[in-house]
């Protein structure tokens, strides 16, 4: 993780930055639709195995953790949601923060005398400060960022474990067995979208990285 | 963070209210925001100052995909209005924005070049978006001297910049005006002491009167919408404005 983002030196990187930071935001959209579906789909579930009784008893603890993991998603997405919320404004406030610098050291180039020497004097401070500050802050975001989309891609991988057991229990599900079958293949073909939403947020994630 | 709320959705055609941040500084005057989007384009209205930009636009991007935003509209060249655009361009350098012309030399202060501005002659224009023709209507001196409003006809919805803007203390601060007595005392002396002319409310008044309008949504405090739009306008057209006390 090296790529340092400096906006202050390097002009159209806060852009980039916050077009990196909508995609991430699109993903994370569909995700909480897809995660809203799932806990949808888990209460149909829960009522399935209920109407099937003694047979459908794995199937039906399953589909509660199934439902549970719906939950857990979803919650996962709004902090997720918050964090790239503290992205933009750390990103507003280095590209203000740039343009302040791009005037001081215009105004060092054209000014004379003690003013000069005071511009000067204020730039070195704010260089130390501020700048690499800010730019430390929007590395720390990063990285909480990729910690929690670690995370969420190991909470979906047992939600896709549930799934896949679900599928083993369907078959015990005697005369319900064909139609508890269908509801955890959804869940699987669900759980699928939801990986694949998480591989290209992380890929969108790891962009910052290379730059 | 702010609240994108819907306030009007026919298919493809919508409205959004971006409104109330509950992070807001005191010292920062609250203020709305409004999407309208039409099929695949979208133009934001009063996009706001850069210090509400992050709040502006994460609310957005709760609903909306903000790359779909390549307008902007700045009813007139106040900070709290258009102080943004810097970020804007910085997002999606393509933006273009409307705005009257006598502003065009003095909003590149906050951001833009040349090409960025669309200057908006005295007597309005159309601006399309997807297909939807937005119609910017004449408010000057009310307050800025070079000030528009926007006239959506197929939802009946004005956006009308400052006009109608309540300071509203907290808990009083709904989407909607409910009691339109109870709310207006909130306006009254903003209205007096930012409305520069009595003339210019005058013919305002009579402007917007032969307009349909369903909802009126000013840039700062709540939304009049059914019997309180008439109530509004008959309110302001009875106000003594331009006076330094009330
Ligand atoms: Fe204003
Ligand atoms: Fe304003």
């Amino acid at each position: 993780m090296s790529g340092h983002m400096d906006i202050s030196r390097n002009p159209g990187e806060a852009g980039q930055e916050l077009r990196r930071i909508v995609r991430i935001n699109e993903e994370i959209k569909s995700v909480v639709a897809t995660a809203f579906k799932i806990n949808l789909m888990a209460m149909n579930a829960i009522f399935l195995a209920k109407r099937a009784g003694q047979s459908a008893l794995g199937f039906g603890v399953l589909s509660n953790e199934l439902r549970r993991f719906a939950t857990d998603l979803q919650q996962q997405m709004t902090v997720l949601r918050e964090t790239t919320y503290g992205s933009v404004s750390t990103v507003t406030a280095q590209v203000k923060q740039s343009r302040v610098t791009r005037l001081l050291e215009k105004t060092r180039s054209d000014a004379r005398g003690e003013g000069r020497a005071g511009i000067d004097r204020l730039l070195r401070s704010r260089h130390e400060a501020a700048l690499t500050d800010s730019s430390d802050k929007i590395s720390a975001l990063n990285r909480r960022l990729s910690q929690m989309i670690a995370d969420t891609t190991q909470l979906v991988e047992l939600g896709s474990v549930l799934a896949r057991s679900a599928k083993i229990e369907a078959a015990y599900g005697g005369g319900f067995s064909a139609s508890l079958m269908q509801v955890s293949s959804d869940f699987e073909d669900t759980i699928g979208e939801i990986q694949r939403s998480l591989e290209s947020l992380t890929r969108h994630q790891s962009e910052e990285f290379r730059a | 963070m702010k609240t994108a709320r819907p306030i009007y959705e026919d298919d493809n055609h919508k409205w959004l209210a971006i409104v109330r941040d509950p992070d807001r500084p005191d010292y920062l005057i609250d203020t709305n925001e409004y999407l309208v989007v039409s099929n695949d384009d979208a133009i934001l209205l009063d996009p706001g100052g850069s210090e509400v930009f992050p709040a502006v636009f994460s609310a957005i991007s709760t609903v909306f995909d903000p790359r779909r935003i390549n307008k902007v509209f700045a009813s007139h060249q106040d900070p709290d209005i258009i102080s943004s655009l810097s970020m804007w361009l910085e997002f999606n350098p393509q933006v273009k924005c409307y705005i009257s012309w006598l502003w065009q030399s003095f909003i590149p202060h906050f951001g833009g070049q040349g090409e960025t501005f669309i200057p908006i002659p005295d007597n309005g224009m159309d601006i399309v978006v997807g297909g939807l023709r937005l119609q910017a209507i004449p408010a000057h001196y009310l307050h800025s001297s070079g000030n528009f409003h926007l006239y959506d006809a197929k939802a009946k919805i004005l956006f009308s910049g400052d006009v109608g803007a309540a300071l509203l203390p907290p808990g009083e601060d709904g989407l909607f005006v409910e009691d339109f007595d109870r709310h207006i005392r909130h306006a009254e002396a903003f209205h007096r002491r930012w409305m520069g002319s009595d003339k210019a409310k005058r013919d305002w008044c009579a402007r917007v009167s032969a307009l349909e309008i369903d909802m009126i949504c000013p840039q700062h405090g709540s939304i009049y919408r059914g019997a309180d739009v008439k109530r509004f306008i008959d309110w302001f057209s009875r106000l003594d404005v331009g006076i330094l006390k009330s």
